[in-house]
């Protein structure tokens, strides 16, 4: 192979270089870093207010469900099912938590704004049967997590793109 | 790594060497390396171990549900891998996105091509154990996550394009954030060169080592940064998809083809993505983000989402019917050219959807490349190719 000869024709985006002085540099360049703040989000501590529209846990309405099924027919993962709800004429969605990949496909193609998207992504259950909600479970459920995620003492801030470090978190009051 | 001997061969003993299939850096895949003392004298790639049957799943699925199945080939990468085939859907609908919908998926591509680099050079770089690279890129990427989180409210996998549009309108406060996230980067960028590029030891391992000759760059049909770093100007951006006919642009050809090449190459890419998102956001047009024919099929009580900037999907949306017809199309993704072809038949779901990414094309690189090289030289030459397993296998 002709490789031998690429190191002598040397262009000008790879300059020669002094292997005692980019050693220096280097070290140097770390150092200074070293001194910056870093840009780590110290999660269970302070939690990130997420933007708008973020996908999180999709949350239900009952009241607003008209039962048209397109949720369960849009699911990429079918993580909807429509079930039979005792007393209701028409079926209803039910959600499979596990299965859901939150591309939120389900909220905007909602017709009545029944499914919604909401900032709660860190939920943990602890059995996977119990990931998997009726229409009645999940109204309530969604009501639940949204109360509760509202009543969050952890300290809230919110992520700016810093031209210093990257990224930074300031408090939200 | 397990090895055994193979035997003589012309009066060398040749050892066998399996490295993987748990592979420590991007994704689970073997190379079987054959070795004469420490040179190596053959490699197979054995890939295969996390394909999911992409291509044929997507032919049990809706079209709109086929969007957010392909992105899982590359996460890292979603708008870039579901371009094309949108964009190869709406030909065969007969609509075509609005401008304004156009510019937004440009800018979501390249914010997606930046964090797509940053992620292949931190993973070269601690193939090389330059541990402060791999924190580097990975700490930069999230300054781009949070970018495409702002504008579509997930952080990898986005299932931002849909047929006729997009899903979410450009935020308020983004060009800010962008500006500032830019100035950043470029800053940073200096320091790349200074701990990465430029030090002695990368010098050392990536200069001279896995050359790819021009013509054996072509012949072999690699793609990417990794033919441009070979000194060939292709880029299936120069086609014009989306947006980037009306933006100014030109591919970073490399010269050498080493691996030190394909990183300058990617490196310089990123600065090149940031001028087209800044021109892109210059020039973003005002007007629909979703197509006419969709948008007046939306009951007219969610029509209040649409002055809020978020789409909002008519019920007939999951029974598309494209025509009948053949369609191909491609884009150039962060780890090069993405082709696909769709066959339709006239039914809710694609007939066959035939996918080639670009690590499967990249994947020769490594039966063409390593041999004649040390054992040592194995880990840099994986690391400049910006390899992604999961992509290839599909």
């Amino acid at each position: 192979m002709s490789q031998g000869s690429n190191s002598d024709k040397q262009d000008d985006h790879r300059p020669r270089i002094n292997p005692v002085l980019a050693h220096l540099e280097a070290i140097a360049t770390g150092i200074k870093w070293l001194t910056r703040k870093p840009m780590t989000l110290m999660y269970p501590d302070m939690e990130e207010k997420k933007p708008e529209y973020f996908r999180g846990f999709i949350i239900f309405n009952y009241d607003k469900c008209i039962g048209c099924s397109l949720c369960a027919q849009v699911c990429p993962p079918r993580a909807i099912h429509m079930y039979r709800v005792p007393g209701d004429k028409r079926i209803r969605p039910g959600y499979d938590a596990g299965r859901c990949i939150h591309c939120g496909l389900c909220t905007d193609i909602c017709p009545t704004d029944a499914l919604d998207v909401s900032p709660v992504h860190d939920e943990v259950f602890e059995q996977i049967e119990s990931m998997d909600f009726d229409p009645v479970e999940w109204h309530i459920i969604s009501k639940k997590l949204v109360e509760e995620h509202a009543k969050r003492k952890r300290k809230l801030v919110i992520t700016r793109v810093d031209e210093e470090v990257g990224l930074r978190y300031e408090p939200v009051e | 790594m397990i090895g055994r001997e193979l035997g003589q061969r012309e009066g060398y003993r040749v050892v066998e060497l399996y490295i993987g299939p748990q592979h420590p850096a991007s994704g689970h895949m073997r190379l079987v390396v054959y070795l004469d003392g420490d040179i190596i004298v053959r490699v197979d790639p054995d890939i295969g171990y996390v394909h999911r049957t992409m291509e044929k799943l997507s032919e049990i699925r809706e079209y709109v549900r086929v969007i957010s199945l392909i992105e899982r080939m590359t996460i890292i990468d979603s708008c870039n891998i579901t371009l094309p085939f949108v964009e190869a859907v709406e030909k065969l609908l007969g609509v075509e996105a609005p401008p304004r919908a156009k510019y937004l998926r440009t800018i979501l591509c390249e914010i997606n091509r930046i964090s797509s680099h940053l992620y292949g050079l931190g993973i070269g770089g601690i193939f090389l154990n330059h541990s402060t690279m791999f924190m580097w890129g990975f700490g930069d990427r999230e300054v781009f996550v949070h970018l495409a989180s702002l504008l579509t409210g997930a952080r990898l996998t986005h299932t931002y394009n849909i047929f006729g549009g997009v899903r979410r309108d450009l935020p308020q406060g983004f060009r800010d954030e962008f500006l500032k996230a830019k100035r950043y980067i470029l800053r940073k960028l200096k320091d790349y060169d200074k701990v990465f590029f430029n030090n002695p030891v990368i010098r050392g391992r990536l200069e001279n080592v896995g050359v790819l000759p021009r013509d054996k760059a072509i012949a072999y049909g690699v793609t990417g940064p990794n033919l441009r770093a070979s000194g060939v100007r292709y880029d299936a951006r120069l086609l014009g998809y989306a947006a980037y006919s009306e933006l100014d642009f030109e591919p970073v050809v490399g010269k050498y083809g080493d691996g030190l090449e394909r990183v300058w190459v990617r490196l310089r890419e990123i600065e090149m993505s940031l001028d087209l998102i800044e021109q892109a956001l210059k020039q973003l047009p005002d007007g629909p983000i979703f197509h006419e024919r969709y948008a007046k099929m939306v009951p007219p009580a969610m029509r209040k989402w649409f002055e809020k900037g978020r789409v909002k999907l008519p019920g007939g949306y999951v029974r598309l019917r494209p025509r009948k017809g053949e369609v191909f199309s491609r884009g150039e993704m962060g780890h090069g050219e993405v082709t696909y072809y769709l066959v339709s038949d006239g039914g809710m779901m694609p007939y066959r959807l035939r996918i080639v990414t670009p690590s499967a094309r990249n994947a020769i690189m490594f039966s063409i490349l390593p041999p004649g090289h040390t054992l040592m030289d194995l880990p840099s030459i994986y690391g400049s190719m910006d390899y992604f397993p999961p992509e290839a296998d599909r």
